[in-house]
């Protein structure tokens, strides 16, 4: 599937995707872990009867989540009480749209993938404390997910919330800021290393990894990026900080601007160039440089299927984002579908035994609401998501929650970024959070309620009737934690382990005594390592 | 001691799990060692995001601070008469790290000048030619801290310092490598793993809590048993599954100590205002006490911990951002120094900061700075040979022998290993285990080149 790949609707639907055969439902389980927010029993079977390929068409044209009602640029004065202020210059409200399209939204692959592309090309609300701003940020990626990497890296750099961020805006010529420089380079694009097409690193005769660029490409760089300031809301002044728009482009400020002549990577801008070609040869300069393929498509796959790709399966990747087979560079429906239609993603027997990634707390919040059937405002998702070290839009850093290159335990010599955040204390934080949405959620839990304080709270209930409906027969409970909760079937001692808490678990009410006993057994698997690692 | 479980559910678990063997019989709060025992604990406080320790560490003298002033841009420089004197010293500490001035007098801190990453010494022109072995990188936050936790400086780093510290110490039931910070590469081995714990709150594992006599109960906890291991499916779930039981089987132990009545918090508290101090490295530092508080009862004679402080890629506007760093961070230093006195251990332990990398001299045009090389550090304990200044201020010419950018971001002339291998060979690392340690040891020891000489002994 690494060439020759659809590049849009229309040549998708070929004979040959019609034919595709369907999908046996523990494969299709497996493609909703990698490419939705959680398996349900009404996504397995959809994707079980249509095949990946018809469904990742299907995904590419679904659409329905949005900021979009956040976006309305406020001054940064405006609030005058604390609820106000909690709207505006907090998380919450951005959040709690992010989980609520995460469990119910159908435009699932979209998400997920402006997810791994938000975790990417980060910002975070303890940087600049603007909700709209955040949204409007967020919206790129949702936009964007399908389209082209260099549009993203476009709207993100001249994005007025980034701007902020990384401080190109107001960026002087007198003596540039290199910090949005410095993290296009080294995370958005190209890596602070050569890459070969396959991802692994080019190394010197002595063994080190060869830089990407130096101090000076990152100074040109910088320069190229000078002159640049927020939007105003009302046309207010530029320097009233509070009519400051993070939600819109930033806007030139020629007087700033440096406009002598720059070298840098194989790029060279003449002396007066526009403001704009300036920024435009320092984006595609990244954009176009070999490194940028493998190490975006690394980062994807990661993101989306495994820790550790082959590198075969980098390459795979790598060529569809050079290349969509119609000459397009960073087409990402290309890359999406390399990712996800690879043998490594589709057939276990051709992954290495290694593969897979361990659940990201966001992943694990989503993955047990939405096997669990809830509905949700979001709220209560943001009361576990910072212990759990992964607070949706509020990164400690551009660096994100965690590292791609975090080492795996026990002297492996693999990866696994997301066990930067299984603590002992996280992962004991993980089964309380499997008991009280399982056996702690036989009857309402006080954090599902409706929390007045917050605006559009409508609370979380959890659906039990599907659970209950198979709660009764220990095999049906069993079968339908195999398909939706497990990689692999659960051996014979744990299938029997289960039964055995299943049989001493009993009420005289027939239909709460199946719900009681569907929650004790989610509650064994939900906190198990089975569960918490994606193969 | 209060358990927020049982000490009979807690062993109901255990037997469960099948991680009874591994559980000791724990006295906690007797046992408390002599001043003069062997017991050592090292402190590694990591500050993330690059701290400008051109403004933690000032030079006084006339023409130093005089280059330093014009060097520098003016929102940077800090007015000569705000710093704090180092008594005895040509140099001073930025004002918000006064807190700290007490412990200096006491001849109980150390000054490191200039040190950074390297993998070998290097000249300008070496790093310039680009043939030698000049560090891969540089600049780059994520591999520069690799450089410092890990210490290869041309390499990826698959574990840390701190765990292939921990790999060579016998294991104990709960883990003598300990965070409140959140995990990091540092304290990654090869065969050994940190206990790492909020810095806030204890949450025990639900689910276990009950008598085994209930059959719910037992068969809840078999079944739990029966998916614990995740042999077989793996190696990530193995990895993982082990990881998992491994928490499960120190926790329990660590938030009882936790969450026990300690002597340590009355000291963690504002030296200006009494109140409670509120930071989070506050919290990680007082918890770090308390383990050492409780390193009898855990039977930890050595003991290595690891602190996080993060905010200090400070690329605009640093002035206000470093000020508020600092505050907190001395304020809780110094509150962690009057607990470990009081716990009668003050030569026993050792703090030390570390950092990405230091920043450009010069500094930007948004009043912020960005990303150097060599740093200054700061290192805490009553073992050192007090009120020493160890290394070189680099030259203040912009572009000169000692800048590799032209606006003041300095070639280290102490590397990492030379200034972190000190202290661990002070904390108990054995010669034959160096070199595994500090993979560039023979770069850094012998031939005229040694570790840089902090303590007394």
């Amino acid at each position: 599937m690494a060439t020759g790949v659809p590049g849009n609707i229309l040549t998708a639907i070929t004979p040959r995707a019609l034919l595709t055969p369907r999908m046996s439902p523990a494969d299709a389980a497996r493609l909703a872990r990698q490419g939705t927010f959680g398996p349900t029993a009404d996504t397995v079977a959809h994707i079980s009867s249509i095949g990946a390929e018809r469904w990742i068409s299907e995904q590419f044209n679904s659409s329905g989540s949005s900021y979009s009602e956040f976006t309305l640029p406020l001054p940064l004065n405006y609030c005058k009480d604390y609820n106000c202020y909690r709207a505006r210059r907090t998380r919450e409200q951005v959040a709690m749209r992010f989980y609520q399209n995460a469990i119910s939204s159908p435009d699932q692959l979209r998400q997920r993938v402006a997810l791994a592309l938000a975790q990417l090309m980060v910002t975070s609300m303890q940087g600049v404390d603007d909700a709209a701003g955040m949204a409007a940020y967020q919206q790129i990626f949702l936009d964007q997910a399908f389209g082209n990497y260099r549009g993203i890296m476009d709207a993100v750099t001249r994005s007025g919330y980034m701007g902020e961020y990384l401080d190109m805006a107001n960026s002087n010529k007198s003596m540039p800021s290199e910090n949005y420089a410095r993290e296009m380079l080294q995370l958005f694009s190209m890596g602070p290393f050569r890459l070969n097409a396959d991802g692994t690193v080019q190394r010197d005769t002595r063994g080190a990894a060869i830089d990407n660029y130096s101090p000076h490409d990152v100074k040109s760089i910088a320069r190229s990026l000078t002159g640049w300031t927020h939007a105003h809301i009302n046309n207010g002044a530029v320097t009233d900080y509070n009519s400051r728009d993070y939600t819109k482009p930033m806007s030139p400020v020629p007087w700033n601007y440096d406009s002598s002549a720059k070298v840098f990577l194989r790029t060279s801008v003449p002396a007066g160039a526009p403001q704009k070609a300036s920024v435009d040869a320092a984006i595609d300069a990244a954009f176009n440089d070999p490194s940028t393929p493998p190490h975006v498509a690394r980062y994807l796959i990661q993101q989306l299927v495994t820790s550790n790709p082959s590198p075969a399966y980098v390459s795979r990747v790598s060529a569809a984002f050079s290349n969509n087979g119609e000459n397009v560079r960073g087409d990402m429906k290309a890359v999406v579908r390399a990712i996800l239609l690879d043998p490594e993603a589709r057939a276990p027997s051709a992954a290495p035994e290694f593969s897979g990634k361990v659940k990201e707390p966001i992943l694990l919040l989503t993955s047990i609401a939405r096997a669990l059937g809830m509905t949700t405002d979001g709220v209560v998702f943001q009361d576990w998501d910072q212990p759990l070290g992964q607070p949706v839009f509020l990164s400690a850093s551009v660096f994100n929650f965690y590292p791609p290159d975090f080492p795996l335990r026990g002297g492996t010599n693999l990866v696994s970024p997301a066990s930067k955040l299984m603590t002992a204390g996280q992962i004991a934080l993980r089964s309380q959070l499997a008991y009280n949405w399982t056996i702690g959620a036989r009857s309402p839990r006080p954090e599902f309620s409706v929390r007045p304080a917050i605006a559009n709270a409508t609370g979380t209930t959890i659906d039990w009737t599907s659970w209950e409906a198979v709660g009764s027969d220990f095999d049906a409970l069993a079968d339908r934690i195999d398909l939706l909760l497990m990689s692999d079937p659960m051996t014979t001692s744990q299938r029997s382990a289960l039964k055995d808490n299943w049989d001493t678990i009993t009420d005289p009410d027939p239909r709460l005594q199946s719900r009681k006993r569907a929650s004790a057994a989610l509650y064994i698997v939900f906190s198990s390592p089975q569960f918490q690692v994606d193969r | 001691m209060s358990l927020s479980m049982s000490r009979r559910e807690c062993f109901s678990f255990l037997a469960a799990s099948g991680l009874a063997a591994t559980m000791p019989q724990l006295e906690f709060g007797n046992a408390i060692a002599a001043p003069n025992s062997p017991y050592r604990a090292m402190v590694g406080i990591f500050l993330y995001g690059g701290n400008d320790g051109w403004n933690m560490v000032v030079p006084t003298d006339l023409a130093r601070y005089s280059a330093y002033s014009t060097a520098r841009r003016a929102s940077l420089v800090l007015p000569q008469n705000s710093l704090v004197p180092l008594a005895g010293s040509s140099f001073g500490l930025h004002p918000s790290l006064k807190p700290l001035k007490a412990i200096w007098d006491e001849g109980a801190m150390n000054v490191v000048l200039n040190t950074g990453t390297l993998s070998q010494p290097l000249t300008k022109a070496e790093y310039i030619a680009g043939v030698s072995e000049r560090p891969s990188g540089l600049m780059s936050h994520s591999d520069e801290q690799a450089h410092w936790q890990g210490l290869r400086a041309r390499d990826s780093n698959p574990d840390g310092f701190m765990g292939r510290l921990n790999d060579r110490i016998a294991p104990s039931a709960v883990s003598s490598l300990i965070s409140f910070g959140g995990g990091s590469l540092a304290m990654i081995g090869q065969n050994s793993a940190p206990l790492v714990l909020p810095s806030k709150g204890t949450v025990n594992p639900p689910g276990y809590a009950g008598s085994l006599a209930n059959p719910i109960v037992f068969t809840r906890s078999a079944a739990l048993s029966a998916f614990a291991s995740g042999a077989g499916w793996g190696t990530l779930t193995n990895e993982t599954a082990l990881s998992m039981s491994s928490a499960y089987s120190q926790i329990y132990i660590a938030n009882s100590i936790l969450s026990a009545e300690s002597t340590v918090d009355q000291y963690f508290v504002s030296t200006a205002t009494g109140a409670p101090l509120v930071s989070d490295i506050s919290y990680q530092l007082l918890r770090i006490a308390r383990m050492i508080e409780a390193r009898g009862g855990l039977g930890h004679t050595r003991q290595t911990f690891f602190a996080n402080h993060g905010g200090y890629d400070t690329h605009a506007a640093q002035a206000s951002t470093q000020a508020t760093l600092f505050f907190d961070l001395s304020e809780a230093l110094s509150a962690f120094y009057r607990a470990i006195t009081a716990l009668g251990v003050v030569q026993n332990v050792t703090a030390f900061t570390m950092s990405d990398f230091g920043r450009s001299y010069k500094g930007n045009a948004q009043d912020g700075t960005d990303h150097g090389w060599g740093n200054n550090q700061l290192v805490i304990g009553a073992s050192l040979v007090p009120k020493q200044i160890h290394g070189l201020y680099p030259s203040q010419i912009m572009g000169g022998d000692d800048d590799v950018a032209g606006d003041g971001r300095f070639i280290p002339t102490i590397s990492q290993e030379q200034y972190l291998g000190g202290i661990a060979r002070w904390h108990g690392v054995l010669e034959g285990d160096m070199p595994y340690v500090f993979p560039r040891w023979s770069n850094w020891s012998g031939n005229g080149r040694y570790p840089v000489s902090l303590f007394q002994s």
